[in-house]
């Protein structure tokens, strides 16, 4: 008994003041905050706002309740194809096809629609806008496919070089 | 072509739809393709009768699916905008409205 007092009685004062110490640098820190860097430098004459958190959206519903359809479809990219003299001559000379085609369409798309829908396959593609506003597409075949058997294929007779003459020739008859 | 009627588009199943959409835009770009090369001038009416038939099969696609979204969102808070319903409509007048029916 008398032993175990007589340790006990020089370890709480000690330990007492410990202690208090200690609560008293807590509430310190609890009123005042703790800033363990000092006083920020700054070495560039702009000041950049600090980088905060940003977060994704999470919406609660979404807005449109079903995604739109794709209105460019291949159909709606290449309206028709040409018949003008010179576009005959493509036909004949340069293995290519001269389509009229939706102005939003853009090369890769054209090449695609061509693709899928003439059954052929397409070097390359050239486009312009004309002053009516329409954009013409020249699409040029690649040499295993031929221009003529598709522009026959494509429906009217008048469409290959041979039935545009035919054409011209029942006019130029009837002129004369 | 057969006028295309919503009876006949009743008893299609999606991709049957689909396909005539299909169907009727090959059809549409023949059309303009004729068009194009000047021809026969008895073809070009036609292609009014296939555009409105094109877009008949397009909205009656799209009717199925959004009624079975209405029905899906119906007591819940938060609904897409489109499912919303439409105040924008009829003008009622404050006489007439007690004997109107409640609009779903």
């Amino acid at each position: 008994m008398a032993p175990k007092v007589r340790k006990e009685a020089p370890a709480p004062p000690k330990a007492k003041a410990k202690t208090k110490a200690k609560a008293l640098k807590a509430k310190k820190a609890v009123l005042k905050g703790v800033h363990s860097h000092k006083k920020k430098i700054h070495t560039s004459p702009t000041f950049q706002p600090p980088k905060t958190l940003r977060l994704r959206r999470q919406p609660k519903y979404s807005r449109k309740s079903v995604p739109r359809r794709n209105k460019l479809d291949h159909y709606a990219i290449i309206k028709f194809p040409l018949t003008t003299e010179s576009a005959m001559k493509k036909i004949e000379d340069n293995n290519t096809l001269v389509f009229i085609v939706d102005v939003k369409a853009n090369k890769h798309q054209i090449k695609q629609a061509v693709k899928k829908l003439y059954d052929t396959d397409v070097t390359k593609v050239n486009t312009l806008i004309r002053s009516d506003g329409e954009t013409k597409a020249y699409v040029q075949l690649s040499p295993d496919y031929d221009a003529l058997d598709a522009a026959t294929k494509l429906g009217s007779s008048k469409l290959s070089p041979a039935g545009y003459k035919s054409k011209y020739k029942f006019f130029s008859q009837s002129i004369n | 072509m057969a006028k295309i009627k919503t009876q006949n588009l009743c008893s299609m199943i999606k991709e049957e739809l689909l396909k005539q959409v299909e169907d009727l835009k090959v059809e549409l770009s023949h059309l303009c393709i004729i068009k194009a090369t000047g021809d026969m001038a008895s073809k070009l009416s036609k292609i009014q009768t296939v555009r409105k038939s094109i877009a008949h099969v397009l909205t009656f696609i799209s009717q199925t699916p959004k009624e079975n979204l209405r029905k899906f969102y119906k007591g819940k808070k938060y609904k897409p905008l489109d499912v919303w319903p439409k105040k924008a409509m009829c003008h009622v007048p404050q006489a007439e409205q007690a004997g109107r029916k409640p609009e779903d």
